[in-house]
């Protein structure tokens, strides 16, 4: 029997498909939501920066945002993988470094929020 | 990969011409890693800066000087240039853009407006 042909990251996961474009909806408005709104009003005292980041919605905002941050970076870089690193044992060992790392900044990423807090 | 025949394999990157259309989607990737690689710093720079006074100006005192500037536009022009070919990828999902002249035009496109909008930004900020 013959084994069909490696694909890399073409034709697999619908779902990560998925994921990767409504991530990149939000990404892409809420960063350029920043920029604009930073470039026209800069925050220059600290205590109006930690103003209005403890205020709820803007935590709720950044916490989608890292949400949506982690898992776009991780299927891009699943894609990056399954297309350029060829011995199996390399792949894996870079798939779950990554995971281990993004998942130590989503953790990170919980405690900015939590200390943030009013 | 199971070629079996010792045949020499000529693979210079740069005799090797890559269309515009591929340089983009390598080109989305390269910034994709980078700006991933940029999130350890980012992560510190964010907790820093919500800690106290001091952190907070040390960190805008910094990012207010030249250097601090030209890495600040370097990680935006990152941003941006992912930002443009991934709207060009959401385009394409959406049948809009597809073919030979349409793609290798708005790959062009892309880099055209991550340029322009990143000398925008930086007369600004320069």
């Amino acid at each position: 029997m013959r084994r069909s042909r490696y694909t890399g990251s073409a034709h697999t996961g619908t779902m990560e498909w998925l994921i990767q474009r409504v991530s990149a909806l939000y990404l892409s408005g809420f960063v350029i939501y920043l920029i604009v709104s930073f470039s026209y009003a800069p925050l220059g005292e600290f205590a109006a920066w930690k103003a209005w980041f403890s205020l709820g919605g803007v935590r709720l905002a950044w916490a989608l945002f890292f949400l949506s941050l982690l898992l776009h970076a991780w299927i891009g870089l699943r894609s990056i993988y399954m297309d350029y690193l060829q011995p199996l044992w390399l792949r894996f060992s870079f798939t779950l470094l990554t995971g281990v790392g993004l998942l130590t900044l989503a953790l990170w990423a919980a405690q900015i929020l939590l200390q943030a807090g009013p | 990969m199971g070629n079996k025949n010792k045949r020499p394999v000529y693979l210079n990157l740069f005799k090797l011409r890559l269309p515009v259309t591929g340089v983009v989607s390598i080109v989305h990737r390269i910034t994709g890693l980078f700006l991933v690689l940029l999130l350890p710093p980012a992560f510190y720079l964010l907790q820093r800066s919500l800690q106290n006074r001091d952190a907070f100006d040390g960190i805008v005192s910094w990012f207010s000087a030249l250097p601090g500037r030209l890495i600040m536009l370097v990680v935006l022009w990152l941003f941006l240039q992912h930002f443009f070919s991934g709207v060009r990828h959401l385009l394409q999902d959406m049948d809009i853009g597809v073919g030979k002249a349409a793609g290798r035009l708005s790959a062009r496109l892309t880099f055209i407006a991550s340029i322009v909008v990143i000398a925008i930004i930086g007369v600004r900020l320069l």
